[in-house]
């Protein structure tokens, strides 16, 4: 502990104090200070530590010091089948859970060669966007009230406990969720259940506007976030800013577009773009996301085929309950994939999905056993966050608190 | 990649009308729309006094499921054990005369460790671990948190609920 004390933090200091330093302690008016910020401030979302040193109110630089809530999950998922991974990615990005249920499986599916059904992927899609909602709607709630607006965010929750009581029909839990399985879904999609996601579509929107109506004429709210934490296109693709992030700058890249997975080809939507790239712009794309997730899922429900919500591959996924019950053969099936795993052929693949924060991406390593030889989480938080320094230097510090809330980081994903 | 320019409706400094730019105006706006919220139903739930009705699809705590006979649906097969990514079940497995040839002589689920996944009711062989629509668990020891045979057994006929929603779509 001692040993990596001392190589840990004086290379922070050293990041953070470079060569340009006036650090002396004779005139508290005349030098530099160095503050502390996290990780136990209720403004960095979570357990995110900065290091900002100061000039007055002005920072000159900044380091973030991520890990406070590292668990190892890249280095459990090698312990464990792929199917026993499942419960774990849901608390990567604990805001949306299914989101990374969605991008899990396809992973694994991709690595094994496995198909899910067309009415899996449907609902895949669905529970994907309703995610995005849900999530988008935690950002824009807590953002506003980062930067003092607190009933926007009484009334976002409002609405995402309504998409949590979506997923309490669904599959049985609000928050944890675990509803994705290799091959499909854990269980059809119930009729109750579609019937209150259509609901809760319809209501959506006016409701969408009362929230945003609070505040987006508000001077007071406009004036501090217009063209604070601002970064350019360039700079933004070369850090690798992935999701609503990147769109704010004025880049159009959406995988569900650019690379299309599940059935998001067969579904027309826009991708929204802003070109200012700073806080007010990315609050403006979440809306607009949100609107037209709404939109996605209305016409996901329109299309939405009838059938199985499971692949039949005996050997890979799991046979349903009542021919697990009454057949010798299923019944061995099941022993084997839980057991031994799903053994997917020798080989690496990466797969990424847009996820609710970004380019949501797993990177496995099969060496044909029942487990993954090595897997890399490409969470968007982590990739996200590496921009901070950049964008809050030359601002004040409650600008901080402003530009974390706007870059949405979920602590869970970026330490995993 | 197109470049797209902003749209016009959303609003910067710059494009505030100065009606807007007083700020008053938008404040009393913005408090009777928040005064208006009060006369709307209630969203949330009083929940000590209202108790939550959980669906058929609700994972709450996982139980035995106990036959009329008084006696387990478990073979004590370890399957649920072996599945759990929590390591929360331990099942021992002993001989009986019945015509199932096991039973868990001891099956313990430690509930402080469950984390309500419903891994062990998928992969039962013989749909005798299911999960229930208990929610409220507290503790004031981490031993009462083990739950053994004597709290998981549920008789079949309290579960009819779930049983009925397992069969139908899982
Ligand atoms: S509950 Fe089911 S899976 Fe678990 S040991 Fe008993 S029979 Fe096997
Ligand atoms: S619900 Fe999940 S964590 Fe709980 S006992 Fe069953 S398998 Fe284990």
């Amino acid at each position: 502990m001692d040993q990596l004390e001392k190589e840990v933090q004086p290379k922070i200091l050293e990041a953070l104090l470079n060569a340009k330093t006036d650090y002396t302690f004779d005139d508290a008016l005349e030098n530099e200070m160095v503050l502390n910020m996290g990780p136990q401030h209720p403004a960095t979302h979570g357990v995110l530590r900065l290091l900002l040193r100061l000039d007055g109110e002005r920072i000159v630089a900044c380091v973030p010091d991520l890990g406070y809530l590292h668990r190892g999950y890249e280095k459990m998922a090698e312990n464990m089948t792929y199917y026993e991974y499942i419960p774990h990615t849901d608390r990567l990005d604990y805001i949306s859970p299914m989101a990374n249920n969605v991008a899990w499986v396809l992973a694994v599916e991709k690595l094994a060669g496995i198909e899910a059904p067309k009415r899996a992927q449907y609902i895949r899609m669905m529970i994907a966007e309703l995610a995005r909602i849900a999530s988008h709607l935690v950002a824009i709630g807590s953002f506003a009230m980062d930067v003092g607006a607190l009933t926007i965010f009484l009334w976002t929750l409002r609405e995402r406990e309504k998409i949590l009581d979506i997923w309490d029909i669904l599959c049985g839990a609000r928050f944890t969720n675990s509803y994705t399985r290799i091959g499909g879904v854990a269980n059809d999609a119930q009729p109750e259940a579609l019937e209150k996601v259509k609901w809760f579509v319809d209501q959506f929107e006016p409701n969408l506007e009362e929230c945003e109506k609070l505040v987006n004429k508000n001077r007071i709210f406009i004036e501090r976030v217009d063209g604070v934490g601002a970064i350019s296109k360039e700079d933004a693709i070369s850090f690798g800013f992935s999701g609503p992030n990147l769109r704010a700058c004025g880049v159009n890249f959406d995988l569900r577009r650019n690379a299309p997975y599940l059935c998001y080809d067969e579904i027309d939507f826009e991708v929204p773009t802003y070109s200012e790239g700073d806080c007010l712009a990315r609050y403006f794309l979440r809306l607009d996301e949100c609107r037209e997730s709404a939109k996605i899922v209305l016409q996901i429900l329109n299309k939405m085929p009838q059938g199985e919500v499971i692949a039949n591959q005996p050997k890979k996924v799991l046979p349903h309950k009542d021919e697990v019950y009454t057949k010798m053969e299923e019944l061995i099936h099941d022993f084997m994939i839980v057991n031994f795993g799903i053994n997917p052929p020798e080989g690496e693949i990466y797969h990424a999905i847009e996820g609710t924060k970004g380019e949501l991406g797993f990177y496995l390593v099969s060496k044909g056993e029942g487990r993954p030889w090595k897997c890399k989480i490409r969470s968007p938080s982590f990739n996200n966050l590496q921009v901070l320094p950049k964008l809050v230097v030359g601002q004040m510090i409650s600008d901080v608190v402003a530009i974390i809330g706007s870059i949405d980081p979920i602590m869970g994903e970026a330490d995993k | 990649m197109e470049e797209v320019e902003s749209k016009p409706v959303k609003r910067r400094t710059k494009d505030l009308n100065l009606w807007e730019k007083i700020y008053i105006p938008e404040i009393i706006k913005g408090l009777a729309l928040t005064f208006r919220n009060i006369f709307r139903p209630k969203f949330t739930m009083e929940y000590p006094e209202v108790k939550f009705e959980p669906p058929a699809s609700y994972r709450g705590r996982p139980v035995l499921v106990q036959e009329e006979s008084g006696v387990e649906r478990c073979v004590a097969c370890g399957l649920c054990s072996r599945v759990c990514p929590a390591l929360a079940i331990e099942v021992q497995a002993a001989e009986t005369e019945l015509e199932k040839e096991r039973f868990p002589e001891k099956f313990e689920i430690n509930m402080i460790r469950c984390i309500f996944c419903g891994f062990c009711e998928e992969v039962c062989p013989e749909e005798a671990i299911v999960m229930s629509k208990d929610y409220e668990l507290a503790f004031f020891n981490r031993e009462d948190a083990l739950y053994g045979k004597d709290k998981l057994l549920v008789p079949a006929s309290e579960l009819e609920d779930r049983i009925k929603f397992l069969r139908q779509y899982k």
